[in-house]
């Protein structure tokens, strides 16, 4: 197990990433982005023990991305003036790349900041806080079951497709063969699903999951008093700055 | 269908919840309108304006509030079906890539929950899809009103019988690929620069080319993919729906008591099928 940094609830951290996009948003300037980025997201990636992880769903998400921008906007930028290059209907200008330097960073800064604070928490960890913190049963429940179901499908859509492939489903070029695989898969998963579901439905009503008593839970609440304070604290210190940026600076 | 037979069902005040769906909705489209009308040169105006900061915080606050409003009032099939819908849209939307297929088909989910158990579920289920997917991928984050939308969609068109009809299927999936492809516009502009995948920005820089606003090439590149993304998704679901044996569809009560699909038994045939629906 390599290092793991754990100081703060998973639902603090999530608070400060939130509020640090937040932030980028308001502020709005390519400096402050790529110092949030570089002196507060790759630390605290660098110390989560998932890295690799980190850096791996990052640069899938976040490079293309990227890239797009400056190609969109480096050369399709129809209000800039000052033309660097001229290309016939394309046109680098400076005011395009300016401006892809900008939602760029913006871009990379929003995707460090959730992906650090998603990837390094313990989801279970987060459900129980907000079991803990009184939030609707219903809305805990889904997402956790969510969470817990979405590989659970992906599995199951993959072993179906093997599946039919051994009974001769070929996927050819043409849309049309595409499509009829999308079907011929998504029927049994989706069947097999809804049983599941229907299950589920009945033994949680049988436990009581529709009642509206108070909630015991098995386990003990990381979460302290300080870190509730802390977060409170952070959003009301980000609303006034906000309100202090839109409205006070100028006056 | 809340049938616990040792407790007494939820009441949350009607009113409250009435009053967070309204909020909600009027967020969303306030936040639409504002981006619409009062920003059109704001993107060539670069930084400084509150655009992004109202988009993200106008969708998704107002998916919130959404969602505080419906899940009060979900019974216990609506909630469980809820993470299911959430899992195909995500797998689906894996699905589609490792097919090849140009276009999305991660709304899937949310279109089944809502033909299966109703507008509400159906929006809930679009919010928090794109909460929970943004865990992994958080630029599906803002696009969660676009989604509350399409699920309200599927919901209204399965109530108003538009799958009993096959061909109207393809004309509900349009119309919601419309109004989808609308509320996704303004979040590619003002949060992303419109960058999306390789297809998306061949077409929007088409558009930029052309010398359209960001707004209005995202806009145009929104309601060209959008609409077929919906149109072939909601001929997908009512495929794969009227595959699956009639015992399965026929537990829903939304299904039943609205008659969405052909062969549903209304509300109070006391088929073998319904009362074990019903005993749950």
């Amino acid at each position: 197990m390599r290092f793991r940094r754990r100081i703060l609830n998973p639902l603090t951290e999530l608070t400060i990433a939130g509020l640090l996009v937040v932030l980028v948003l308001v502020i709005d300037d390519w400096r402050f982005s790529l110092g949030v980025l570089l002196l507060l997201v790759l630390p605290a990636a660098a110390t989560s023990g998932r890295a690799g992880r980190i850096a791996v769903a990052f640069g899938v998400l976040a490079g293309p991305m990227l890239l797009f921008l400056l190609l969109l906007h480096g050369l399709f930028y129809p209000e800039g003036e000052r033309v660097l290059f001229d290309l016939g209907p394309a046109a680098v200008t400076a005011e395009g790349l300016l401006f892809a330097l900008e939602m760029g960073s913006r871009v990379a800064a929003f995707t460090g900041l959730l992906l650090t604070a998603a990837l390094s928490l313990e989801v279970s960890e987060l459900l129980d806080t907000l079991t803990h913190r009184g939030w609707n049963r219903k809305l805990v429940y889904v997402l956790g079951s969510a969470l817990g179901l979405a590989p659970l499908v992906a599995d199951r859509a993959s072993q179906i497709t093997r599946a039919q492939q051994a009974r001769g489903l070929v996927v050819t070029r043409s849309p049309l063969s595409k499509l009829r695989a999308l079907v011929v898969v998504g029927r049994p998963l989706i069947a097999g699903l809804l049983t599941d579901a229907a299950d589920r439905s009945r033994t949680l009503d049988a436990r009581g999951f529709a009642g509206t008593g108070p909630r015991t839970s098995y386990r003990a609440d990381t979460d302290t008093a300080a870190q509730r304070m802390l977060r409170w604290g952070m959003l009301a210190a980000v609303v006034v700055f906000t309100s202090w940026w839109y409205f006070g600076r100028h006056t | 269908m809340n049938s616990s037979l040792t407790l007494p069902s939820e009441t949350a005040a009607p009113t409250t919840r009435r009053i967070l769906l309204i909020a909600g909705a009027a967020v969303i489209a306030a936040t639409y309108l504002y981006l619409v009308l009062v920003q059109p040169a704001e993107i060539a105006g670069g930084a400084g304006t509150p655009a992004g900061l109202i988009t993200l915080l106008g969708f998704l606050g107002g998916g919130a509030l959404l969602v505080a409003g419906i899940l009060p009032g979900l019974n216990t099939q609506a909630v469980v079906l809820m993470p299911v819908g959430i899992a195909l849209n995500i797998s689906f939307g894996q699905l589609a890539g490792t097919l090849g297929l140009p276009i999305y088909l991660d709304a899937l989910g949310t279109v089944l929950i809502g033909v299966l158990a109703g507008p509400a579920a159906g929006a809930a289920t679009g919010v928090l899809s794109n909460a929970i997917w943004g865990l992994f991928n958080p630029f599906a984050l803002p696009f969660a009103a676009g989604s509350a939308a399409i699920g309200l969609l599927a919901g209204l068109a399965a109530r108003w019988g538009m799958f009993r009809r096959l061909y109207l299927v393809p004309v509900a999936g349009l119309l919601t690929g419309v109004v989808g492809g609308l509320l996704a516009a303004p979040v590619a502009a003002f949060m992303f620069g419109a960058a999306g995948t390789m297809g998306t920005n061949a077409i929007v820089a088409a558009f930029r080319a052309m010398g359209d606003t960001l707004l209005v090439a995202a806009t145009k590149q929104g309601l060209t993919s959008d609409t077929i993304d919906k149109l072939i998704i909601f001929t997908v679901v009512a495929l794969i729906v009227y595959a699956l044996p009639r015992r399965t569809w026929n537990a829903f009560t939304f299904v039943r008591r609205h008659r969405v699909l052909l062969g549903a038994s209304s509300g109070d045939a006391g088929s073998r099928d319904e009362s074990a629906a019903e005993r749950k």
